[in-house]
């Protein structure tokens, strides 16, 4: 029942919003926030009751749907799912803090934020592909609406090219349900009830595997379906690229851990090559796009292009190492090889949650509190903030350590953790992927210099970081740090689920 | 025989006669549309009270009364109904004659009526007849406008030529089989190795009922007599006038022809094909409202028809449910065109700017009549369709589902190009607030509960369906 409640009571909250007053706008931002919070609130709830060391899904609440055709409402969370609604409720609510002051049409806006919210609670806890798609496809309604209303100069086209490309990819990954669910013949669109009984052979595992690949990676985004990202991305409000960045990103690469793997293992290990090689294509193709712009906020968006490819690099290594323990004889060595598959995914996740935490604080620096003062986002006509804005510098500079993967931060753990454990399995790719490293931490630095050093403007003097900026920035810089020293905080809950996952990916 | 079976039909050609008395003597002409919704309202208690009858056939075999008839009844009356609620306005305003308008919009749904409830080729010619020439005549009733008369005379040329092919095709599956029964001609067709004339039978016949439902390459005359039509009765042709020609062309494909059918499979799937992506790729680039909606009309009736390429009793009750989805959706959607054009009378897209601002509840229920025309969930339009990928995945006709899909996505554009106007476009200095009367506001409403219940609670529906046969 909790989880219902989480995904419905953000939309509940946008219909009772179109009831307050228009003119009123004071009344919707904290009708917003509020709503936000008793949803955040709820997820964090569930945190005692919720026991890391069981992998299977609890919360767990279904109901007959449409019978004749086998939906069902099917809802739960697991390892997987539950840190990505912590970060949905957490971010959630600092973008609407974030989005305080937002220019016109407040009500529509907040009640499209609500919209969102409930959208993005359902991807990570439904366990019905017709529920499932539902929300997915819900998702890109209110961000239609986000970044065309509210989004930069070229809002309009940045608006529909979101929609359209993901619809393309959602609608690709919809003939794939419809082929497991007919192939599995169970009668049923249960994820779990799929995944665990149908047998597939590999044959259809690779044309239901491709289908899904397609939708998820259009989200991801893989290159070369990234390019979507940067228009959406740079014209969003604040809000929406925190909310895009942060959470709706990550479900396509949450779509391959609670689907594509586990109910396509040979499917996944068909692609492996190719997801891998698409992933350090990612990384690096991301990294020196991000080095090539003028523009903070599309630099930030190039980086997220690049960060995700070290999620999908580990899911693939995770296929990769399944596939050498099937060859490998002696149980030492495959137990070593199945860690190794653990630790890939375990890093993916983590760099998942770790990005949902930087990429908002970096895209609410760039979009809002930087240019809210400088009233430019271009590299070049910035400068010397250090000394003119020193707190939000500072905050800044700390985003972009973090982002560059520097150790003591979330950050780093996870990129650690996918290195070590892929490098098994696709030594020079990972080693090229390395590369990327290296240009991330360029263009990160060239840009602290070019932004935060030197001299300036003349005469520019700005007010330094407000309360409201602070209550948005440090609950993010605070988990940032926690993960980054004790990783056992996430992996605690990650792993039971992921081991899980390797195990039935090995079909063991 | 039984009086009780044919009451729909009864009470429907009263009201066509009541309300041509009503017109000659009612001083206001409200009180026609009135009359109008209770005559319709009587209609849907009598079809619905005869739901789950035993097929019968009444009349020497003419009438056919099953749950397949019934079914399409419902929607040819609910499409009656809502068109009575939204017309008032709109024909006062155009000068149109209001009572002859009623009168011939209650004839055509009988047409329709007689259309779905037979398995006898003469008698599915005599509705379809009834159905077209009110329909020519509707199509012209904005006298003072050209563009009505254009459509009105292409909309004749091209129907009394169709209805010739039809009539042809007919023949020549009488003169095979010697009867007029579509179930006697099935019996006469499976053996009979006459294939060359079966074949001949059957183009004429697709091509005939091609022409009525608007597939491409027979869809020529729609956009232009889509666009002339008073907008009352280009909502009625693309709902009522195609479910009807989609009800007779399953009963002459599935059941007359069905020994046949599987020769057929392969030209009706690129039919649908060519159908779909022709009317969405060419509603892109159209900047007028209506012309815009006659090539999604198009481009839906290419979906419908996936449901006759798979023919699977599967793929005919997703195609019956996407029938009274699409019959609701596209109802509500010029529902809210007719409150626009009320109030600006171009018809363009652009007169949709700002209307999330001027008209938010108009805007919204806009919004998602037009989701559920491009598939997107939790609407019906959603389920409709899945239930015919559905279909046409479990028929082996994967490609047809992928192009279906890829469909929706090439739809995204046009139909967003009204989202847009409406949401992103700020409102221009005009920007009074729009009204709308009563039983405008009563069919949107209605449209759109109807539209969003059938996406989130298709069950009742569907189980309901899963019992309809095409012949019993």
């Amino acid at each position: 029942m909790t989880l219902t409640l989480i995904v419905f009571l953000p939309l509940l909250g946008a219909i009772v919003s179109l009831f307050l007053p228009k003119e009123n706008h004071d009344i919707h931002r904290k009708w917003a926030l509020i709503v936000s919070l008793v949803t955040f609130a709820l997820v964090l709830g569930m945190w005692g009751p919720f026991d890391a060391s069981n992998p299977g899904i609890q919360f767990e609440q279904r109901a007959n749907w449409i019978p004749s055709i086998g939906v069902s409402y099917h809802v739960g969370v697991d390892g997987i799912s539950y840190p990505m609604l912590i970060i949905t409720g957490l971010v959630s609510v600092l973008a609407i803090l974030a989005s305080w002051n937002i220019g016109h049409r407040q009500k529509e806006f907040f009640a499209w934020m609500l919209a969102l919210q409930t959208a993005m609670y359902g991807v990570f806890v439904a366990l019905d592909y017709i529920l499932f798609f539902l929300f997915w496809e819900l998702l890109l309604v209110p961000m239609y609406f986000l970044i065309g209303i509210w989004g930069g100069p070229r809002r309009e086209y940045a608006a529909i090219k979101f929609f359209i490309y993901t619809l393309v990819g959602s609608a690709i990954m919809l003939v794939g349900i419809l082929a497991t669910y007919l192939k599995a013949g169970l009668g049923t669109f249960d994820i779990l009830a799929i995944a665990e009984q149908a047998s597939f052979d590999p044959r259809f595992q690779f044309w239901a595997f491709l289908a899904f690949f397609i939708g998820f990676a259009v989200k991801v985004p893989i290159w070369p379906f990234h390019t979507w990202l940067p228009d959406a991305h740079v014209e969003a409000p604040t809000g929406g690229s925190m909310l895009l960045a942060g959470i709706l990103l990550k479900t396509g690469t949450y779509g391959f851990f609670r689907i594509a793997f586990p109910t396509f293992p040979e499917g996944a290990d068909a692609f492996k090559w190719l997801m891998a090689l698409l992933s350090v294509i990612s990384i690096i193709y991301g990294a020196l796009a991000a080095m090539a712009q003028k523009d903070l906020k599309k630099m930030v968006a190039y980086s997220s292009v690049s960060h995700m490819g070290f999620v999908t690099l580990g899911l693939a290594a995770a296929a990769g190492a399944v596939a050498q323990a099937h060859a490998a004889g002696d149980a030492n060595v495959v137990s070593q090889l199945l860690s190794n598959g653990s630790m890939a995914l375990n890093g993916a996740m983590y760099v998942m949650i770790s990005h949902g935490l930087i990429s908002p604080l970096l895209f609410f620096l760039v979009g809002s509190v930087f240019y809210d003062r400088a009233h430019t986002r271009m590299m070049d006509e910035m400068g010397g903030y250090f000394t003119k804005v020193p707190v939000a510098a500072t905050i800044l500079a700390f985003a972009a350590f973090a982002n560059l993967g520097l150790p003591g931060l979330s950050g780093f753990v996870g990129e650690f953790f996918t290195f070590v454990g892929s490098f098994p399995a696709f030594r020079t790719l990972v080693i090229i992927a390395a590369l990327g490293l290296a240009i991330t931490a360029g263009y990160h630095l060239w840009m602290m210099q070019r932004v935060l050093m030197g001299e300036g403007k003349k005469g520019e003097s700005f007010p330094d970081i407000n309360g409201r900026e602070l209550a948005v920035s440090v609950p993010l810089m605070v988990l940032i740090v926690l993960l980054g020293v004790y990783p056992a905080l996430a992996l605690g809950i990650l792993d039971p689920a992921v081991s899980q996952l390797v195990l039935k990916l090995g079909g063991m | 025989m039984q009086y009780s079976l044919l009451l729909p039909e009864i009470i429907l050609a009263g009201l066509g006669l009541l309300l041509l008395a009503l017109d000659l003597t009612a001083s206001s002409k409200r009180s026609l549309a009135v009359a109008g919704v209770i005559g319709t309202l009587a209609t849907l208690v009598a079809v619905v009270s005869n739901f789950g009858v035993t097929a019968t056939d009444i009349w020497s075999g003419t009438i056919r009364v099953d749950d397949f008839a019934q079914y399409f009844k419902l929607i040819f009356t609910l499409i009656l109904g809502l068109v009575f609620l939204f017309s008032g306005e709109y024909l006062e305003k155009r000068d149109v004659k209001v009572g002859e308008f009623y009168i011939l919009v209650t004839f055509a749904t009988l047409g329709a009526f007689l259309m779905a409830s037979s398995l006898e080729l003469i008698t599915i010619y005599i509705g379809l007849e009834l159905l077209t020439i009110s329909s020519y005549v509707l199509a012209g009733m904005l006298r003072q406008d050209p563009r009505s008369s254009e459509a009105s005379i292409k909309f004749f040329l091209m129907g009394a030529l169709t209805s010739g092919v039809i009539l042809y095709g007919l023949s020549l599956l009488y003169g095979l089989t010697g009867s007029t029964h579509l179930v006697e001609i099935a019996r006469g067709l499976a053996g009979s190795t006459n294939t060359g004339l079966i074949m001949a039978a059957g183009v004429f016949v697709i091509a005939g009922f091609g022409f009525k439902i608007a597939a491409v390459p027979f869809h020529m005359w729609a956009p232009d007599t889509y666009e002339g039509a008073p907008t009352p009765v280009s909502a009625f042709l693309i709902t009522a006038s195609e479910a009807a020609g989609f009800a007779a062309l399953l009963r002459i494909l599935l059941v007359g022809m069905a020994p046949a059918l599987p020769q057929w499979q392969t030209i009706l799937a690129v039919i649908a094909f060519v159908t779909m992506t022709f009317g969405n790729v060419t509603a892109i680039v159209q900047t007028r409202t209506k012309r815009m909606l006659a090539y999604s009309a198009i481009a839906q009736a290419g979906y419908v028809l996936v449901g006759i390429a798979v023919a699977t009793p599967e793929s005919v009750s997703a195609m019956l449910f996407y029938l009274l989805v699409y019959a609701f959706t596209t109802i509500g959607a010029f529902a809210v065109v007719i409150m626009l054009s009320n109030h600006i009378p171009n018809e363009e897209i652009e007169d949709f700017k700002g209307l999330g601002q001027r008209a938010p509840a108009f805007a919204l229920a806009m919004t998602f009549l037009l989701l559920s025309l491009i598939g997107i969930p939790p609407t019906g339009g959603f389920f409709g369709k899945l239930s015919l990928y559905r279909s046409a995945v479990d028929g082996g006709l994967v490609w047809l589902a992928l192009a279906m899909v890829l469909n929706s996505a090439i739809s995204v554009p046009y139909y967003f190009g009204i989202i847009r106007n409406m949401y992103l476009a700020e409102a221009g200095a005009t920007s009074t607030a729009l009204a709308a009367r009563t039983g405008l506001k009563l069919a949107l409403g209605i449209a759109v509960a109807a539209t969003l219940l059938l996406g989130v609670f298709p069950e009742p529906l569907v189980g309901f369906l899963r019992s309809i046969q095409v012949m019993p």
